[in-house]
């Protein structure tokens, strides 16, 4: 497997000029932070809301910028002319990740900025928000390739932009065990966690268990999103 | 002989329907080789074997003597070029920019963009958004890509069948001299008119077989029927033997003031596919 940074870069640059004109992508940019202000405003002294504009971001963001990039390529055929040129696979994962990696950097620290909430442990935030990032974007790459169209990635995505951004409230409202026991293993619930136990002071004794969690997730997404590009990457 | 492909056995099946049933051929190095068939007898699915898009059933396939499979090196992908019947161009971006994203992936000076722009006929263009050209303006654009790198060897998916007859003739000329400068092309088309033009063989492909492969000038005289049709003054017409006795006709008629024009009754290859396969190559 060849890696050229050149050939990486320009990927990137490309989906950078294409993101400037891609409406779409724009208004799913903007709406995280939307969110931040507004869930700001509803309870400014909660900081167990902390947590819902960061996982709002990046499943938005990450998922679903992300999925519109991979499903646009695949849709309009540039997918496979990118594929029958020198620039292996894992140079094209990685053009289209990085530019969807920076922009959900970008909108969570605008989320929390936003919020207003100081963030503890900013090492183990950093490995959290690291682990977040390769989990919804291969969902997003997984999204993307499922989806015949752009449009159809909202009809896809969207169940895991609830599950994974209200799941507690789902389990909440149903009272049920099981439900919440599922629930409590999703990476949204032990970033929530981790974040809460890190604001009690807490360190790596105390989250442990939230980022093997969170690492498990990560591994299995990102050899899932493999997978699915190995059956999906060329269009029909 | 040094051969570009060399297709042996080959077959290919989807599900319970066979696309592809033992096909044979071989690809000079240097040479424009078309592949003519109607729409669904599988040269689009030819193309995407040759190019490693489409794992094949059985057989072998190989390209620059190598398995088909090692053209999922970059190092072999830069040797090939392929335009398909769609045409993968990134719509929101100019079409320098569509150019310059593959002139960085194929390590290719952005000095080329104009040179092929001016190949295709659109360097006055080349700041267009390509959601403003027209699809054959697209085409053009697309097969400026695929000669971007000047690739050893060439896919050509249906080049022309969108584009009006004086940009039709601009692209052949474009691809000549590609030719004349050493790129083997594959051309896969159902536009005999093209292949008659362009090839110097022709492979017939009839419900996933080759049901003949040669020169078009050899396969019009294999199925001719070595006559010369004369159209005379009166208005009708008379075919004569290409012979003693045809020579003979034909002194008469001239002698007489009765002969209007000559015409050859050579097939062209549209013709022969029909004889072949009782089916046209629209």
């Amino acid at each position: 497997m060849t890696f050229s940074i050149k050939r990486v870069r320009a990927i990137v640059t490309k989906d950078w000029k294409d993101l400037l004109k891609n409406s779409y992508v724009l208004i799913t940019i903007v709406l995280p932070l939307a969110f931040a202000a507004m869930l700001s405003r509803m309870a400014p002294d909660d900081p167990s809301l902390l947590t819902m504009p960061i996982n709002i971001a990046l499943a938005m963001t990450g998922a679903f910028v992300q999925a519109s990039i991979m499903a646009e390529e695949k849709e309009k055929n540039t997918l496979r002319v990118l594929l029958l040129s020198p620039a292996s696979t894992l140079e094209i994962m990685a053009g289209k990740s990085f530019l969807s990696a920076f922009i959900t950097l970008a909108v969570v620290a605008g989320s929390i900025f936003i919020s207003g909430i100081q963030i503890p442990g900013l090492p183990y935030f950093s490995i959290m928000l690291l682990l977040s990032l390769v989990i919804f974007l291969s969902f997003g790459t997984i999204i993307g390739l499922v989806s015949r169209t752009v449009m159809e990635t909202s009809v896809v995505g969207l169940p895991v932009l609830i599950i994974f951004t209200y799941g507690s409230m789902l389990a909440s409202m149903f009272d049920n065990p099981t439900m919440s026991a599922i629930v409590s293993y999703l990476p949204t619930e032990s970033f929530s966690a981790a974040l809460a136990s890190l604001g009690q002071n807490g360190g790596f004794a105390e989250i442990k268990w939230d980022l093997l969690n969170m690492l498990l997730w990560a591994i299995v997404s990102l050899i899932a999103a493999v997978f699915v590009y190995g059956k999906r990457r060329f269009d029909k | 002989m040094d051969y570009q492909v060399e297709v042996n056995g080959l077959t290919k099946a989807f599900a319970n329907k066979s696309a592809l049933k033992g096909v044979d051929y071989a690809i000079k190095k240097g040479e424009i080789f078309g592949l003519l068939g109607p729409s669904g007898s599988g040269k689009t699915t030819m193309v995407k074997i040759l190019t490693a898009q489409l794992q094949h059933t059985s057989g072998a396939v190989q390209v620059f003597g190598n398995d088909v499979s090692k053209l999922k090196d970059p190092a072999q992908m830069k040797r090939i070029g392929i335009l398909t019947d769609n045409s993968g161009l990134y719509d929101r971006l100019t079409v320098y920019d569509n150019l310059e994203l593959f002139c960085k992936l194929y390590d290719v000076s952005e000095r080329r963009i104009d040179e092929v722009l001016e190949e295709v006929n659109l360097l006055q263009d080349k700041k267009t958004i390509v959601k403003q050209l027209s699809k054959g303006m697209k085409q053009r654009v697309t097969l400026a890509r695929a000669i971007l790198h000047k690739p050893e060897l060439l896919f050509l998916d249906e080049p022309t069948s969108a584009l009006d007859p004086t940009n039709k003739g601009q692209i052949h000329a474009g691809l000549r001299k590609l030719n004349k400068e050493g790129t083997t092309i594959f051309l896969s088309t159902h536009d005999m008119q093209e292949a008659e033009e362009l090839c110097n063989r022709v492979a017939f492909l009839h419900n996933g077989s080759i049901v003949e492969l040669d020169t078009p000038q050899q396969l019009r005289i294999k199925h001719g029927d070595s006559t010369i049709k004369l159209l005379l003054k009166n208005g009708s017409t008379v075919s004569v033997k290409q012979d003693m006795s045809g020579a003979n006709a034909i002194s008469q008629y001239i002698t007489n003031g009765e002969l209007l024009s000559v015409h050859s009754n050579e097939p062209n290859l549209g013709d022969i596919f029909v004889k072949l396969t009782g089916r046209e190559l629209q």
